[in-house]
């Protein structure tokens, strides 16, 4: 694995934006989508186990709502096209 | 229990839904590539909001988010229906099938107001065929997800 943030020889020069700050991507509960195709699509989108992917389906469908994914905004727009194209309601949040 | 869909050792998959409901499922899913463009409550739940506090950058999302995401669905039903005899299936064939059921399902749902319960209605209630299909594109739709869980991480 690679880290691809580039290196900062001066702290003074890391200009951090708030687009910097990380994007969380939520899932929502919604009563259509079935149970098991949830924890599927978690463990096949980010790779998750499916104990993982179980435990967050189970706050969608219990709490409401699952912070499923983090990173730039870029990344985080795109998990959150990947949720929409398999039919999951995701929305992008700024992490506080 | 003997299952509809089995991953093979090859890893391919076996698929043998009865006829008739690949007739439904193909029948719906062509229904629903003509209904793509139109503006539609039922479809609602196909272009989910990314930004709810944000409306003026979600339609910056949606503009580029909704064609892609329609190209996508396109591929995927013209990729069912391509293969809607085939007693095997690739797991990208498989996929595909999997997709357009869940769209039809979230379609039909949300047409017929379905809520978290599993309610029952009486026959002579005139979503009971609507329901009925709903229930039967789950069944589908479960069996498809079984097969391909056994395909991840390999």
């Amino acid at each position: 694995m690679t880290d691809s943030r580039p290196t900062t020889l001066d702290p003074e020069l890391d200009e951090r934006t708030d687009e910097d700050r990380p994007w969380i991507v939520v899932v929502w509960n919604d009563p259509i989508n079935l149970m098991s195709y949830v924890s599927f699509v978690f463990q096949k989108l980010f790779g998750y186990s499916k104990e993982k992917a179980n435990k967050l389906m189970m706050d969608v469908h219990l709490k409401g709502r699952a912070v499923v994914a983090s990173g730039t905004r870029e990344e985080a727009e795109r998990d959150a096209h990947r949720l929409h194209a398999h039919g999951l309601w995701a929305t992008l949040e700024h992490d506080e | 229990m003997a299952r509809y869909v089995t991953r093979k050792r090859n890893g391919r998959f076996a698929v043998s839904f009865p006829p008739h409901v690949m007739a439904l499922v193909t029948n719906l899913a062509g229904q629903l590539e003509g209904l793509l463009d139109d503006d539609r409550p039922e479809l609602r739940r196909l272009f989910p909001t990314a930004y709810p506090d944000d409306p003026e950058r979600d339609a910056g999302f949606q503009i580029l988010a909704r064609s892609e995401l329609n190209d996508q669905r396109r591929g995927h039903v013209d990729r069912l229906q391509a293969t809607a005899d085939d007693d095997t299936l690739t797991e990208d064939d498989l996929t595909s099938w999997m997709l357009v059921v869940n769209d039809l399902r979230l379609v039909l749902g949300t047409a017929l107001d379905v809520s978290e319960d599993d309610i029952e209605i009486d026959d002579d209630d005139p979503r009971a065929g609507g329901f009925e299909t709903y229930h039967l594109l789950g069944a589908v739709l479960d069996e498809i997800v079984r097969a391909l869980e056994g395909s991840l991480g390999r």
